[in-house]
């Protein structure tokens, strides 16, 4: 059976974490990481505009970061005490090369974990895993350096009051989702199982990977090229230039 | 589409796909300058830059615009927004420049 790494990374902060995934993806090493957010953060997509997204101000008032991601798609809350981040990344001949297709294996390996938790988790195209129609995951992927980057929340338990406060959510962007409020489209494992310590969440994730690629997750570390590249991508993560670009 | 001077923007939902916006700026019914925003995916990321550079100084006609951004998006991937959009947020943006 094939090897992939494991990072289990715990809490970081926003500009190291995202530093962290594109050295990884620098280096194409098939990996799955695992990690948190401290202090709690908001990533915007490539392509976002950082003042039509975010309350800036409100994010300094509750000291969130706010970091650009170097994958498009949407705005993420972070919440230190409720969520976890995935990241895979492997070289692109080892996922399909249709990039839905690529985001379907990835998001439906971890509805299959979920699933560990009793929770009847689906891929929902284009970006999103949904419980009952209800969001629980948003994922983003880039691809460089002939390798694959997909990144991704997964709600525990956030502060979805906070959330929306922190984010500005277009009234167009649920125009055609037959719902009132954005925050009625998410839900959470805590909303739909028992299961949400730490350990049972990223032992679900764990096995929902293996099963989805047929391959065995082994515990590592980062290599020596991966660390050596970290200390200058996060000076760009948190740089004006590269967070007010759009 | 016909357009004059001025600043304005447009935003537009993609059925079943992603938010794509505009910032739109027009001098003498030429596109000054524009920056597509919102949540949609394009690969490879950066080449959203070439295509705001590559519009800059054309006459902000449809057919213009289609001239020069349809064999752009040739050359890339597009998830949640196709070429058809982003004309038609610019279009948006013209509406809404007239508008005010």
């Amino acid at each position: 059976m094939k090897e992939w790494r494991l990072l289990i990374h715990g809490a970081g902060d926003a500009f190291t974490n995202m530093a962290i995934d594109e050295s990884l993806l620098v280096s194409g090493r098939p990996t799955v990481r695992l990690y948190r957010w401290r202090p709690s953060a908001i990533s915007i997509g490539y392509f976002q505009g950082i003042e039509e997204e975010v309350n800036l101000e409100e994010c300094k008032r509750h000291g969130v970061d706010v970091v650009r991601r170097i994958s498009g798609g949407g705005a993420v809350f972070h919440d230190e005490h409720g969520e976890i981040t995935y990241s895979l990344v492997a070289p692109e001949e080892m996922l399909p090369k249709n990039i839905l297709e690529s985001c379907d294996k990835i998001c439906s390996s971890i509805a299959g974990g979920l699933g560990h938790l009793g929770v009847n988790a689906e891929f929902s195209p284009l970006n999103d895993i949904v419980v009952n129609g209800r969001k629980i995951s948003g994922s983003a992927q880039t691809r460089r350096h002939g390798n694959v980057l997909q990144h991704g929340t997964i709600l525990i338990d956030p502060d979805i009051e906070l959330m929306f406060s922190l984010l500005n959510v277009s009234e167009k962007k649920i125009e055609d989702k037959g719902i009132d409020r954005a925050s009625k489209r998410v839900t959470c494992l805590k909303d739909e199982t028992k299961k949400v310590g730490e350990n049972e969440v990223i032992n679900a994730l764990v096995s929902g990977f293996e099963e989805g690629f047929g391959m065995h997750l082994a515990a590592g570390e980062m290599e020596e090229d991966e660390i050596m590249r970290i200390d200058g991508l996060r000076e760009k993560y948190a740089s004006r230039e590269w967070n007010f670009k759009r | 589409m016909q357009a004059g001077n001025g600043i304005s923007k447009g935003e537009l939902k993609v059925r079943g796909g992603k938010l794509v916006k505009c910032t739109l700026s027009l001098k003498g019914g030429k596109i000054e300058s524009v920056k597509f925003t919102g949540d949609f995916f394009m690969y490879p990321e950066e080449k959203i830059e070439e295509l705001e550079k590559m519009l800059e100084g054309i006459e902000c006609t449809e057919e213009k615009i289609r001239a020069t951004a349809a064999p752009f998006f040739g050359s890339i991937d597009l998830m949640g927004a196709s070429v058809d959009d982003f004309i038609a947020v610019i279009s948006i943006a013209v509406k809404n420049l007239k508008g005010t």
